[in-house]
């Protein structure tokens, strides 16, 4: 026989059931990519990235796991508005990524202005130098790690490079790998006989490799990345520059420039890359089998940083709550087991100390699989003194 | 002194060579949008991702076939297959609307078109190789092109003459003629002009997926590539004059050369130049250079 409080109860959660109501709190992740526009598929592949993390995880700090996704147009400028917008309209705190450096650097001050956290991928220097602020944290390693960790291997494994050409994007970026590209040069001795700035839009490329064919390098050196990156050495190699120079592409987005390219036309060309899916760390082993059994397909980049930050931000948030603050606190000199291997937060300027690969396109012949486009030739942490970067976290 | 001499003229002879291979592939692109807007009044702005559906096709035919030259036959052929339906289904039904409707139906079409091509083949753009006979680079002393751009040149010269002299010495192309300037005359002397306009629109399309498929080996082929070249096919037939052939064809060659030569002493400017050309061009002749008032 039920009492007259056990009824109310029993209704009371009958009417809960039947209508819907959810019992458990929501946390939202706001997942910042380019999902349209000239950048729109490394988007897409970052948004796999989110949904493998929250698969994962399954609830943080007792709260079912949502993910929102702002796409910024690959502008920065529309970037910045729309997660303005979120902020003022669902009070908005836990930011993960942008595809480019000036749209992080822009939603990287507007979450600072809300006081939330944001964790991006992005290259340029600034946004762990001189642009840092106490929100915004970086996983990927920075345009300076990205070109000595690469280029030095590079230069060290042919000692006969003298001259070098490259090709660059004009914007914060482009510009931040092609300084660091000249200090390494000159430290070397090695001369810069000529740089093709292009614009973001670009993706006829033969004006360009026309210059760099003039100049007769020894290293065609590209600062590009993406489609771009992928439209210029398809076009570098339809012009024969392969069998006259070395080619680097710093920046690359790993497996998914290599199966674009095909072994045929990547087969000895130097790639650099943020993460390589044979990377040994159980970290990666399991991110691995994760996007195998969700997505069918070994993760790329663009989606092993993007799980990579969102599992950060929720394993901070899981620890700590939700209070920003405390998870700024937490995440500031944590060392913990990523993807690549063993990486950590430094405190002083938020950047995560992570491996950088230098990887070969490999020759049809001797892949194993489908998948074993490259061989990796070095793995490297390389990052400037927190002395020297010029953060100061206001 | 000499050595620098050769320098620029190797530079320029590239520069040049290189302008007017891209501007007739550009007039390629040009081409089908002058023709279904010249002989059709027709807004297409869906051409765009016809381009990019000629390369995807033209991609899938080799990777089942492992053979180059039955892609690039089956990527303009299924294009303009597809093109056909939506005519037949879609597209005839707004030759009566304004502009505007036009433009609305055909960016939603090309929406639906460019996530269909998401869904078939994913956001990693695919990569086509030439075939071997037209890999690597055609030297002459120091000077290198490559030898499919060069094809893509003669492709492009033998297709144009096709398209002109099918438009200009045929009776079908004296009917699609006479159809854009009265189809309710030529309606009247008994000729079809659904079955006209359907293959006109048909032909425009075609050239669309004929471009991309050419285009593929260069460029490879991505769900995201049709918006630049639309871009640069308005941009074609704004210069050249809507619905002129001779115009299309001048302005893909201003085009090309103006992107070629501003690459070389402006790279980051190129697009500046070219769609500064076309403004000057605008406003010395509002309707382009080959335009009808």
């Amino acid at each position: 026989m039920l009492t007259k409080g056990k009824m109310i109860v029993a209704a009371a959660s009958a009417l809960m059931i039947t209508s819907g109501v959810a019992t458990a709190a929501e946390l939202t992740i706001y997942n910042v990519a380019s999902v349209s526009g000239a950048f729109a598929n490394f988007g897409k592949q970052a948004e796999k990235g989110v949904k493998l993390a929250i698969e994962a995880k399954g609830k943080a700090a007792g709260m079912d796991l949502k993910m929102v996704t702002v796409d910024t147009e690959s502008n920065a400028g529309k970037a910045a508005r729309k997660v303005k917008a979120v902020i003022g309209k669902d009070d908005a705190k836990f930011f993960i990524g942008s595809t480019l450096s000036s749209t992080a650097l822009a939603v990287g001050k507007e979450v600072n202005k809300a006081g939330g956290i944001y964790i991006n991928g992005s290259g340029a220097d600034e946004i762990t130098g001189k642009q840092c602020n106490k929100s915004m944290f970086r996983w990927s390693a920075p345009t300076y790690g990205a070109v000595n960790a690469s280029l030095t291997t590079v230069l060290d494994r042919n000692p006969n490079i003298k001259t070098v050409y490259t090709i660059t994007p004009k914007y914060v970026f482009g510009e931040a790998m092609l300084e660091n590209a000249k200090i390494l040069l000159e430290k070397r001795g090695i001369k810069l006989v000529g740089n093709s700035y292009h614009s973001l839009k670009e993706s006829e490329f033969s004006g360009y490799i026309g210059q760099a064919m003039a100049a007769k390098p020894d290293l065609l050196l590209l600062l590009n990345f993406g489609s771009l990156a992928t439209n210029t050495i398809q076009q570098a190699v339809n012009f024969g520059l392969k069998d006259k120079m070395k080619i680097l592409l710093v920046w690359s987005n790993g497996i998914d420039h290599l199966r674009t390219l095909g072994p045929k036309i990547s087969e000895g060309i130097y790639f650099g890359s943020q993460y390589w899916h044979d990377e040994e760390a159980p970290a990666n082993k399991e991110f691995v089998a994760l996007s195998r059994k969700m997505f069918g397909e070994t993760p790329n980049y663009p989606m092993a940083h993007y799980y990579q930050m969102t599992k950060l931000m929720l394993d901070a948030i899981d620890k700590v709550g939700t209070d920003p603050v405390k998870i700024r606190a937490h995440l500031e000199g944590l060392s913990y087991a990523g993807i690549t291997g063993d990486e950590m937060i430094r405190a002083e300027d938020h950047q995560v100390e992570k491996y950088f690969y230098l990887l070969e396109g490999k020759a049809k012949a001797d892949m194993n699989d489908d998948d074993d486009l490259a061989a990796t030739l070095s793995k490297k942490k390389y990052f400037l003194p927190t002395s020297e970067t010029g953060c100061v976290l206001g | 002194m000499r050595v620098r001499g050769s320098f620029l003229m190797s530079l320029y002879l590239f520069q040049t060579l290189n302008g007017l291979g891209l501007g007739l592939i550009y007039f390629l692109m040009g081409l089908g949008l002058t023709i279904i807007f010249g002989m059709m009044n027709f807004v297409n702005f869906a051409h765009g991702v016809f381009y990019a559906a000629g390369a995807f096709i033209c991609y899938q035919f080799i990777a089942w076939t492992g053979m180059f030259w039955v892609g690039l036959f089956a990527g303009p052929i299924v294009v303009g297959l597809l093109a056909l339906i939506l005519e037949r289904f879609l597209i005839r039904r707004l030759y009566a609307s304004d502009h505007a409707v036009q433009i609305l139906v055909t960016i939603g079409l090309m929406l639906i078109l460019r996530e269909s091509i998401l869904l078939i083949w994913g956001t990693v753009p695919k990569n086509v190789s030439p075939p071997e006979i037209l890999s690597g680079v055609l030297l002459i002393g120091d000077f290198a092109y490559p030898k499919y751009r060069l094809f893509i040149i003669g492709v492009t010269i033998v297709a144009s003459l096709g398209v002109w002299l099918l438009l200009e010495r045929t009776r079908f192309g004296m009917t699609v003629r006479a159809g854009s300037e009265n189809p309710i005359m030529v309606s009247m002397l008994g000729v079809n002009t659904s079955k006209l306009f359907a293959a006109t629109f048909a032909l425009g399309v075609t050239l669309a997926g004929l471009a991309g498929g050419l285009m593929a080996p260069i460029r490879g082929a991505s769900a995201f590539m049709g918006a630049e070249a639309l871009g640069i096919a308005f941009v074609v037939v704004v210069i050249g004059g809507m619905g002129s052939f001779v115009g299309a064809l001048a302005g893909g060659l201003i085009v090309g050369l103006v992107q070629s030569f501003t690459s070389g002493f402006w790279p980051e400017g190129t697009n500046v130049m070219i769609y500064s050309v076309m403004a000057l061009i605008i406003m010395l002749r509002p309707n382009g250079l080959f335009g009808r008032s």
